[in-house]
């Protein structure tokens, strides 16, 4: 006869306390973290764990922050001329806005996917050596290798083996994202940064990330901007809401998804007027 | 209904889903309690055609639990409820599920009028009656909580299963001494068990939905636990 | 009605009507150009009139008929022709008599009702030849080395002739130009040499025995052209006009004898196509109103090669700069609205600029600083090609950057960010991603501003174009590339043929066929351009998002 014991019911899923992560489950720490677009202050002094080898994701209204919190992470907002940050987030113990940080090597430890597929009009292989290249890595063997175990993670090898050095504009919508998925992991980062990676996809496309995602968390650490909350429920180990800037409540999507701490998340996922 | 909160919701349907759906649950409750009532009269006043009455219409509480559930079923489909709505469909599954069950007893109780009883056993009925009213009470005070959806109401309500198995308690001793004394009663008053066996049942499942309300307003398990476990939890 | 404005078709119509009116002034103006131009390939009709003066003489006139108009009868009062009072106009033709040296002008007008008759005589012949025009006329004899020969010798001592004509070219301007050219650069060397104080003994020895050795290199020469040239001057022609004079053509002189009447459609038609190849491979005669115009077309289409080579990158990197790396500011906007305007300045402006600037600043330092040998004959302190290039280069500029600036806008930021996330720096994310899909975009800017640069012909006449230049910029002589040169223009190659030249009736078949010319030229640099274009965006082609 199995014993059945809430323990072993829950075994699958190592419920991690996250305001009391050791040091080395922490992936990202970020601390009194305030942005401002001009004068506008976008987001108000947030502080939060991301935990290592686990999918964590970004859940809100639009225009809450969540995409520029993402975005904070490998300093996206740079490009944004008015940006202005203050307080800290922590990659491997450093403070990425540290005057000295080289950016773009910032940029090859946190990858990031956007929105909307953006293949670059160049081959499909051409595509996802894109980020060694730039490196300077020109080894042809190298590079084969790279591409066969970078598409093999994205789930898309068996789709496109055949016509690597046909144009990636050519793939489906899903593929395409999928392609910029295996581009973004083919540098090897620690830290992927996905936002709303299947806003632009149909269902069926949709789950395939879903599923890639998950397999992802083997190998990087996940952090997730979705519109979707049932896609939040389901690929997130942590689930963060934010709302006008604020991080409302932070904590296991289990949790969230079903007794929520603060009546804002519980309004904003069960779908009531906040 | 205030605990509910189901009328903000950006999708008018969606709320008017949920509010459908618990005024079918009110229904039913409604249905259930007054099955046990005309079941409880039935065994008093020995009234057979109204306890056939309770037995043929146990089909109605039958298809109302079917009812409910298919609607929830489609809800869960459709909406993805998540949090409190979440927890609300599945007290409401599970709180229909009782429903049926108590009206299931209440044809038990309602067969016991059919097998004629005596005179002489009258005073044993007049016991019965009175766990009888205290159960009735008992699924009033849920109900009325689970409309409601009234925390405090329901936390009370909890507690009161106790003094339903206290009364039964004495009422099975009371009801074993009588057989001691008289074994040619055994047959009546075995079918007098059945129905204190009855009530008492219904007594736990009013319990059960009083944990189903408080699942659904803390969103804590009280399940197997002790009442003051459930302090402790609240 | 009412209901017909409110349908919205009368907007139909009128934009139907205003993309017609577009289309038929185009087809007309390649129309006209084109018929015009050809016409005068084409191998006409030779005819012989004979005809009585007004003074009653009798006389015969031979030629090609080139115009006909109506006058009015009363503009000839004056010649008390006997004519029929009821004729309100006579019509008159214009006949291409050639024949230059013994009528002073090739051309004269004679009224049809003086005609008695009109034929077209099978052995009239019309001689092509390289000085005083056309010829026509009757061949009386052919002279071979002073014996005469029969008429069917003609092609065989014609192709001859040729030959020699064309080693004598060869002989003139490869070899004989490349020892001038050795010559004047030893010239120079010796007196550079003189000028930096560094002229040793030995080395004007050396120079001077390398002078001589090339003089003597072309002596040989020269001997050789003499003898070249006696063997040409063998053969003669003897012609007989229309006034019965009888005319000694030498064969050297001689390009092309045709007897046009004698000739079948195929015949005319072979012949149209040779004189069409002449006129694109063969150099000017007379003044520009005969011949080919290809160092006119080899100049147009090297100077705009130049051009576009220096203004694409300049162009380029200044939008680049303006789009990308030029904050958002007011003195960008300002900088915008400069470029905007400059596509507006007239261009003899730039012409004089190019001129001032260019020319006489630039080229001048450049004279004083590197080819102080020369003074006072400038090299680069004169209109040439370079200057040319760089001017319109200049002229175009607008064009190029405000095009290109419009294509890296058009890029969807995903591009960028897609690339920078990848950690890659902006000029990497510049120089792999943005450029690449910039490129027909960057493309169309280049089109554009060859075929304004084509077309120009203002700034051009200040800044090194001529007439007549003695040498192509590019030859077989060290460096190959002669930019400090001047060279010919087909735009202006038209204006000093139509309007400059001393035989004005002669040059306007050839100002239409210079503007046909000048038009497909354009045409095929623009069809080139715009094929690359396309390839560079189906490779580039954006997602339709």
């Amino acid at each position: 006869m199995i014993s059945v014991t809430p323990k072993n019911l829950s075994a699958h899923n190592v419920k991690l306390d996250l305001n009391n992560l050791s040091p080395e489950q922490v992936a990202l720490e970020i601390k009194n973290l305030d942005l401002y677009y001009g004068n506008k202050q976008a987001l108000q002094n947030i502080s939060m764990s991301i935990p290592k080898g686990q999918v964590t994701a970004f859940i809100g209204p639009s225009g809450c922050g969540k995409s520029t919190l993402l975005r904070c992470i490998n300093r996206m907002n740079d490009l944004v001329d008015s940006c202005k940050i203050t307080g800290q987030i922590k990659l491997n113990g450093e403070n990425i806005f540290h005057r000295h940080t080289d950016v773009a090597a910032l940029r090859r430890k946190v990858g990031m996917v956007f929105q909307r597929p953006n293949p670059f009009p160049k081959s499909i292989y051409e595509n996802v050596v894109y980020g060694l290249r730039i490196t300077g890595e020109n080894n042809r063997r190298v590079l084969d290798e790279a591409v066969e175990t970078s598409l093999r993670s994205a789930a898309l090898w068996n789709e496109v083996k055949d016509r690597l050095h046909e144009s990636a504009l050519g793939l489906s919508g899903g593929q395409q994202q999928r392609l910029v998925i295996a581009r973004a992991i083919a540098i090897e980062p620690e830290v992927l940064l996905l936002d709303e990676p299947t806003s632009a996809l149909d269902p069926i496309s949709t789950l395939t990330i879903e599923e890639l995602i998950n397999d992802l968390k083997q190998q990087f650490t996940v952090v997730i901007v979705t519109h979707n909350m049932q896609q939040a429920a389901r690929v997130s180990d942590q689930t963060a809401f934010m709302y006008m800037g604020d991080l409302i409540e932070y904590s296991d999507t289990n949790t969230l998804f079903t007794t929520p701490r603060q009546k804002k998340t519980e309004d904003y996922i069960t779908g009531r007027y906040g | 209904m205030d605990n509910l909160n189901i009328g903000r919701h950006i999708s008018g349907q969606f709320n008017e889903d949920l509010e459908r759906i618990i005024n079918h649950v009110m229904h039913m409750g409604g249905l259930v309690e007054k099955q046990l009532t005309d079941a409880l009269t039935s065994v008093c006043d020995a009234d057979e055609a109204l306890a056939k009455q309770v037995i043929q219409n146990d089909y109605l509480v039958n298809s109302a639990e079917v009812s409910i559930d298919d609607e929830c079923t489609r809800i869960i489909a459709k909406r993805q409820p998540a949090a409190g709505d979440l927890r609300l469909v599945m007290a409401i599954v599970k709180t229909i599920t009782d429903l049926e069950r108590i009206g299931d007893e209440a044809e038990k109780i309602a067969n016991v009028t059919l097998e004629s009883l005596t005179t002489q056993h009258k005073d044993l009925l007049a016991n019965l009656d009175n766990l009888g009213r205290h159960v009735l009470t008992f699924l009033q005070a849920t109900l009325d909580a689970f409309t409601r959806m009234d925390l405090d109401a329901a936390v009370k309500t909890h507690k009161s299963d106790d003094k339903i198995d206290r009364e039964y308690e004495a009422l099975m001793r009371q009801l074993m001494t009588y057989m001691m004394e008289d074994p040619r009663s055994i047959p009546q008053v075995m079918s007098v068990i059945w129905s204190a066996r009855a009530l008492e049942r219904i007594g736990d499942r009013c319990q059960n939905i009083c944990e189903y309300i408080i699942y659904f307003v803390k969103g804590k398990v009280v399940r197997h636990t002790t009442p003051e476990d459930v302090q402790a939890i609240l | 009605m009412n209901n017909w404005f409110k349908s919205g078709a009368p907007w139909v119509w009128l934009s139907a009507g205003g993309v017609s009116i577009s289309l038929i002034s185009v087809l007309g103006l390649l129309w006209l150009i084109a018929s015009r131009g050809l016409s005068y390939f084409w191998p006409a009709d030779l005819y012989q009139f004979e005809m009585t003066a007004a003074d009653g003489k009798n006389l015969t006139v031979i030629g090609e008929i080139y115009d006909r108009e109506s006058i009015p009868v009363a503009q000839l009062a004056h010649l008390e022709l006997n004519i029929d009072p009821i004729t309100k106009t006579i019509e008159r033709l214009l006949i291409k008599t050639g024949n230059r040296e013994l009528v002073s002008l090739d051309f004269r007008w004679i009224l049809v009702p003086q005609i008695n008759e009109t034929l077209l005589p099978e052995a009239l012949v019309v001689i092509e030849r390289r000085t005083n025009g056309n010829f026509y006329g009757y061949i009386d004899d052919i002279i071979l080395d002073g014996q005469s020969v029969s008429l069917d010798k003609m092609p065989e001592l014609l192709a001859r002739v040729s030959a020699f004509q064309k080693q004598i070219a060869r002989l003139q301007s490869s070899d004989i130009g490349a020892i001038n050219y050795q010559i004047e650069r030893a010239r120079l060397q010796e007196r550079k040499h003189k000028l930096d104080g560094t002229l040793t003994d030995e080395l004007q020895k050396e120079i001077s025995s390398n002078v001589s050795k090339l003089q003597a290199e072309y002596q040989v020469l020269e001997r050789q052209l003499l003898v070249l040239r006696e063997q040409v001057a063998r053969d003669q022609i003897v012609v007989r006009a229309m006034d019965g004079q009888k005319v000694n053509i030498n064969l050297a002189d001689v390009l092309q004898v045709t007897f046009n009447n004698q000739l079948s459609f195929f015949g005319k038609l072979k012949l149209f196509f040779s004189q069409v190849a002449a006129f694109v491979t063969d150099d000017p005669r007379e003044a520009n109103t005969e011949g080919g115009v290809f160092p006119a077309i080899f100049g147009t289409v090297l100077m705009v090669l130049l051009m576009t080579v220096i203004v694409s990158p300049l162009g380029v990197m200044a939008a680049i700069y303006l789009h990308e790396y030029a904050g958002n500011n007011a003195l960008t906007k300002l900088l915008r609205i400069a470029v905007i305007n400059l596509a507006g300045v007239p261009s003899i402006v730039y012409g004089v600029f190019g001129l001032g600037f260019f020319v006489y600043m630039v080229g001048g330092s450049l004279d004083q600083l590197f080819y102080q040998e020369t003074l006072p004959s400038p090299t680069f302190g004169t209109p040439g090609v370079m200057w040319s290039a760089i001017t319109l280069a200049i002229l175009t500029l607008p064009v190029v950057i405000v095009s290109t600036e419009e294509g890296l806008s058009r890029i969807p930021s995903a591009m960028r960010h897609g690339s920078l996330a990848l950690g890659a720096t902006k000029a990497e994310t510049l120089w792999r991603i943005i450029l690449p899909i910039a490129s027909p975009a960057i493309m169309t800017g280049i089109i554009l501003a060859i075929a304004r640069a084509a077309g120009e012909v203002a700034p051009l006449m200040l800044v090194g174009v001529v007439k007549m230049a003695p040498n192509l910029p590019l030859d077989g002589n060290f460096p190959f590339l002669h930019l400090d040169r001047k060279f010919m223009h087909l735009g202006f190659h038209i204006y000093d043929v139509g309007f400059q030249s001393p035989n004005v009736e002669a040059a306007r078949p050839l100002v239409y066929a210079t503007a046909l010319l000048l038009v497909s030229i354009i045409v095929a640099l623009n069809m080139t351009a715009v094929s690359i274009r396309n390839r560079l965006r189906e490779k580039y082609r954006l997602l339709e998002h």
